[in-house]
């Protein structure tokens, strides 16, 4: 692990020279901040502000920088780009955020549904399926989760339901939030295999996991 | 004055934005919400509209035999003027005001409190596709739904109310009913209440999504702008139809003749 550059730091394997998922760094050359994702696999980013993390997934979110920044996803520099091409990056990344991002109106099949029900429709028949098999391969029973509310559900749920939802997008990249807080060991398990199972449904995915650091942290 | 023609502008882009955007109610989860909204609109409140309905048939016949000494023949055509052309799309907009638009706007307002909004939009599922196209489409036809139920049960009970206090026969005023009633009152009145149900839906929706604020005291102004917002509105809508139906004969189609 390289703490100077955080994006170096893998989860599943080692960082190889190849092409780069993710690059976002200053314009003026300053490391400070900077994150260079690799292509494929799963990752781990260590040593990031949580201001940087935030800063970050708004970037990516919005495919555009903060200003002088540079936003470099798949090799194509944003900036460069139209609303089109911006708006196909955006649809090959996903964001699993530590709460989970669930509607509160949608029980968590439903929940897990939603984006391919909106974006590709035609693909819904093989929803329930993908769902059964992607939760089988964590080792979760589907049949105690996919009829609850977000209501009922503990956060261990939420985030477990969100990762379905992203898988059955299936995603060119998956940045995720630090998962892990307040998980028991058995929870975190399941949650560490989430990399895993995402590479054996999207193969040549990349999931990146982003840890911030909290503020004071640094010091101790 | 600023705020007013923002709001104003607002809520005429999201209806452009609605009109252009009709297609993605082919989506699986926008039907669903459709449904869901017809349900909660159209269906659910049945009952109470029923009840409603029929207060209002009987209380104008009876104000109208009692205080006007009225034939059965004034009566009926009053039942026909004021409850198929005015009170009907009325009393339905109301109710779905106080039942759908205050339901609607606490829910979007509590949605884009709480980052549920924000969820949609990282999902790349633009909340105006999932959350006010199938709202207004739904509140749309389930105002005009409503509105027919409040006609047959108002006209109905009024007329049976009359049968009962006149000498006169059920049949009878039925058939002076089928003579004087057109096909024009019917569709003056499904137009009226799908404008008024569009507009509802629109103003709940525009007001719910643009809390004023981020606190949870932001979700009850909401839905009170959206409430008396609306409730102008539809005042608004119904004065201007009143006007093109009895002052200019709206397109010729209707006319007031007493």
């Amino acid at each position: 692990m390289n703490r100077e550059d955080p994006a170096v730091r893998s989860g599943l394997g080692s960082p190889t020279a190849g092409p780069l998922a993710l690059v976002y760094e200053p314009v003026s050359g300053c490391a400070e901040g900077m994150v260079r994702i690799p292509a494929g696999g799963g990752h781990c980013l260590e040593g990031l502000s949580e201001f940087r993390v935030s800063r970050l997934l708004s970037a990516v979110l919005e495919v555009k920088p903060e200003i002088g920044w540079r936003l470099v996803l798949f090799g194509a520099d944003v900036d460069a780009l139209g609303p089109e091409k911006r708006e196909a990056l955006r649809a090959r990344v996903a964001v699993l955020p530590s709460m989970g991002g669930l509607l509160s109106s949608l029980n968590a099949w439903e929940n897990m549904v939603l984006p391919l029900g909106m974006h590709r429709p035609l693909e819904l028949p093989r929803a329930t399926r993908g769902i059964h098999d992607c939760l089988g391969e964590l080792g979760v029973p589907a049949r105690d989760l996919l009829e609850k509310l977000p209501e009922s559900m503990t956060r261990y749920e939420k985030i477990l339901t969100a990762y379905v939802r992203i898988v059955l997008e299936q995603p060119d990249l998956v940045l995720s939030e630090n998962l892990h807080e307040g998980l028991d060991d058995q929870q975190r398990d399941v949650v560490a295999r989430f990399p895993e199972v995402y590479e054996a449904r999207c193969p040549g995915g990349t999931f990146a996991v982003l840890r911030a650091v909290a503020p004071g942290s640094r010091d101790s | 004055m600023i705020g007013v023609y923002r709001e104003f502008e607002g809520c005429m882009r999201l209806a452009a934005y609605v009109l252009r955007r009709l297609g993605v109610l082919a989506l699986p989860p926008v039907s669903e919400a459709l449904t869901r909204q017809i349900y909660f609109t159209g269906a659910s409140a049945t009952t109470g509209m029923v009840l409603r309905g029929a207060f209002i048939g009987t209380l104008i016949i009876a104000y109208v035999i009692d205080v006007l000494d009225a034939s059965a023949a004034l009566a009926v055509k009053i039942l026909i003027w004021v409850v198929l052309r005015e009170i009907g799309p009325l009393i339905a907009a109301v109710l779905v005001i106080q039942r759908s638009g205050t339901a609607v706007a606490t829910e979007l307002a509590l949605m884009q409190i709480s980052g549920e909004v924000a969820s949609l939009r990282r999902m790349r599922i633009d909340p105006r596709d999932y959350l006010v196209v199938p709202r207004v489409v739904g509140i749309a036809l389930s105002t005009a739904a409503l509105t027919f139920y409040v006609q047959v049960i108002a006209v109905g009970g009024g007329m049976l109310l009359s049968a009962l206090s006149l000498e006169t026969s059920l049949a009878e005023l039925a058939g002076e009913f089928f003579q004087l009633v057109s096909p024009v009152d019917f569709i003056y009145s499904v137009i009226k209440s799908l404008m008024f149900g569009a507009a509802i839906a629109l103003l709940c929706c525009y007001y719910g999504l643009h809390p004023p604020g981020t606190s949870i005291n932001a979700v009850p102004k909401a839905a009170i702008n959206a409430v008396t917002q609306s409730t102008l509105l539809v005042m608004l809508l119904n004065v201007i139809f009143a006007y093109l139906v009895f002052g200019q004969a709206f397109f010729g189609l209707v006319t007031a003749k007493l």
